[in-house]
């Protein structure tokens, strides 16, 4: 073999023990979800769902933002999820792994509180079974195809107003009660609804798994945002910028070691993707020329970039901590005591 | 007592018809491979597409003793849309590919290959085969082994969602190396001092990308960047204009432009007629 054979055969080999470290890893990934960032118990949820939305637990409170901000901050917050280990065993911070918060009615007016939440960690189920019956009066339960439901206040007619449900040691179902039996018949039958929703499957297909915060929608999620806001005489002028029409939202996010967000909207075409990304321009433009009283305006501006692909508009984000900081209220400077007259 | 040239072992090939094509190609192939691959340019070019590995072993290192604003994936996404594909493989496309036949002419040694019973058109692919192996054999030892490092900084979690990008990552670089190969094989049969244009391709006239409309379209380098889908906000003007174009109008206008730029270079280096200075 000559020695360039040898150079190029060598390269082939690194690059071949590579593929296949990398092929391993996405095979035996335990991260790897079913759908996207979705676990195989999360495609029981309905076929009619709209939006989904997720949050990892364990990064969230591993990141910078929940130890240096939510920590510091919350002076209660120990209290209450004292409170909460103490009648359940469970501590968020500890136990809970994944929360997804699903819904199919958010633009329905009066119909908004259809959300199911589905939580995944580890659970002590008598703890916790005991503490939803006698936390609250009017807690009932039946059983749904072998699994209990716990019913909140439920009336004469069988309606209640809220309903929870482990789907299995593991993952907590909680919403109507209509979804969550819908949800908890699914998983006893071996159903998966969510697969029959092929809009809303390739959105999650889109979302990166072990991003520490993701939602996507469709239209439906987006039909309460504005559809106009005020142009720049101000609110009350006839002046006003009109907002495209998105049909589909991405969103995700990590907090470590900076927040980083990618938005990604579909708009109807590429003009009104054109003309929404124009939009978010000029606001960062805005806050860019507002940097000569608020120098960490600057900073802000320059963390996000804008960019159109086709009919899709993709917004990044990329925020240090410094900036966060920076853009913190200052607090008030201590008043010196008032000397003794 | 007579032997057959079979019987001695001889080549009984008809030596008044040319060299097949693809035997042709392989037999400039293996000697353009040796000559290539252990040059002083190589030297070079190992420097300048392997740099991103031991600069993502210090980031490796220093991460855990410095305030980290960057993660080790977007450190890894500038390596590969800022580094790679913008700037260090057009380099390396330059220095080898014009040279392909331009160092030939140099060296006065294309009289060699142009009097053999060999298409011209083999020698070009011969030697574009060997320019593609070699840089190739550069540059994805260096990608994988910067995507690990950079990935693994926080551990093997997670790493499952990211493989894809290195995957494509690997795809991008290699359409890379061909598209601006094709284009400066044909800058490289074209003129006789290729090296100051191809920079100013390079430098001046790709940073069209970042201006705004339809301009991007006459770059090269913005379908290549489109491809790669994890690269961090960019600054300046391509900030303000950013475009990423649609992944089938890339794939489409990347596979045009090579066929186009290759099928240019073997046309003009099978018509020219090359007449060395004495």
């Amino acid at each position: 073999m000559t020695r360039s054979r040898l150079v190029v055969t060598g390269a082939a080999v690194v690059v071949s023990v590579g593929a296949m470290v990398a092929l391993g890893a996405l095979y035996l990934d335990p991260a790897r979800a079913a759908v996207g960032p979705l676990p195989p118990q999360a495609l029981s949820l309905p076929a009619g769902t709209r939006y989904v939305m997720g949050l990892d637990v364990k990064r969230f409170v591993a990141s910078p933002l929940y130890t240096k901000y939510a920590a510091a901050r919350a002076a209660n917050r120990p209290q209450a999820f004292e409170e909460l280990e103490r009648k359940t065993g469970l501590n968020p911070e500890r136990d809970l792994d994944q929360v997804y918060v699903a819904g199919s009615q958010a633009g329905v007016p009066g119909r908004s509180g259809d959300a199911l939440v589905v939580v995944v960690g580890r659970f002590d189920r008598t703890n916790v079974a005991h503490a939803i019956e006698t936390e609250k009066k009017g807690v009932t339960s039946k059983n749904v195809q072998g699994t209990i439901v716990y019913l909140f206040s439920e009336d004469r007619t069988g309606r209640a107003s809220g309903a929870t449900a482990f789907l299995d040691d593991n993952t907590l179902v909680m919403g109507t009660q209509a979804s969550v039996e819908q949800t908890v018949i699914a998983r006893a039958k071996g159903e998966a609804p969510l697969r029959s929703n092929p809009a809303l499957l390739a959105l999650l297909e889109g979302v990166r798994p072990g991003s520490t915060f993701w939602m996507v929608g469709d239209q439906t999620l987006l039909s309460n945002m504005p559809k106009a806001i005020p142009g720049p005489g101000g609110p009350g002028t006839s002046q006003s910028i009109e907002l495209p029409a998105l049909k589909s939202l991405t969103v995700t996010g990590d907090l470590d070691p900076q927040v980083s967000l990618d938005i990604t909207g579909e708009a109807a075409d590429e003009p009104a993707a054109k003309n929404l990304a124009d939009v978010v321009r000029g606001f960062v433009a805005l806050a860019t020329l507002q940097a000569n009283q608020k120098p960490e305006l600057k900073q802000l501006a320059s963390a996000i970039s804008v960019t159109t692909e086709a009919s899709r508009v993709h917004v990044a984000a990329r925020v240090p901590y410094e900036v966060i900081d920076s853009l913190q209220p200052k607090r008030a400077a201590t008043a010196p005591p008032p000397s003794a007259q | 007592m007579s032997a057959t040239p079979a019987a001695l072992g001889a080549d009984t090939r008809d030596q008044d018809r040319a060299v097949p094509f693809f035997r042709a190609a392989r037999a400039v192939f293996d000697l353009s491979l040796e000559g290539m691959v252990w040059s002083r340019r190589s030297l070079l070019m190992i420097l300048l597409l392997g740099l991103p590995a031991p600069l993502a072993l210090l980031f490796r290192i220093f991460i855990t003793r410095l305030p980290s604003r960057v993660s080790g994936f977007d450190f890894y996404g500038i390596v590969i849309a800022f580094y790679y594909v913008r700037n260090a493989l057009p380099l390396a496309a330059l220095f080898y590919a014009t040279a392909l036949i331009a160092d030939e002419v140099e060296g006065k040694t294309i009289t060699y290959l142009l009097t053999r019973p060999i298409q011209r058109v083999s020698v070009l692919a011969g030697k574009f085969a060997a320019y593609l192996v070699t840089t190739l054999a550069l540059a994805l030892p260096a990608v994988v082994l910067t995507f690990f490092l950079l990935t693994t900084i926080r551990g093997w979690s997670g790493i499952g969602s990211q493989v894809p990008d290195l995957f494509r990552d690997m795809g991008a670089v290699a359409l890379t190396l061909v598209t601006y190969g094709a284009f400066f094989t044909l800058m490289g049969v074209l003129l006789r001092r290729p090296v100051i244009p191809g920079l100013l391709f390079l430098f001046v006239w790709e940073l069209l990308a970042n201006a705004p409309g339809y301009l991007p379209r006459f770059t090269i380098t913005a379908y290549l960047r489109s491809l790669i889908h994890h690269r961090p906000p960019d600054e300046g003007m391509a900030e303000i204009f950013a475009q990423v174009l649609p992944t089938a109008l890339c794939l489409e206008a990347v596979g045009a432009m090579i066929v186009v730029f290759l099928a240019g270079a073997a046309w003009i280096f099978s018509t020219r007629e090359y007449v060395l200075d004495q």
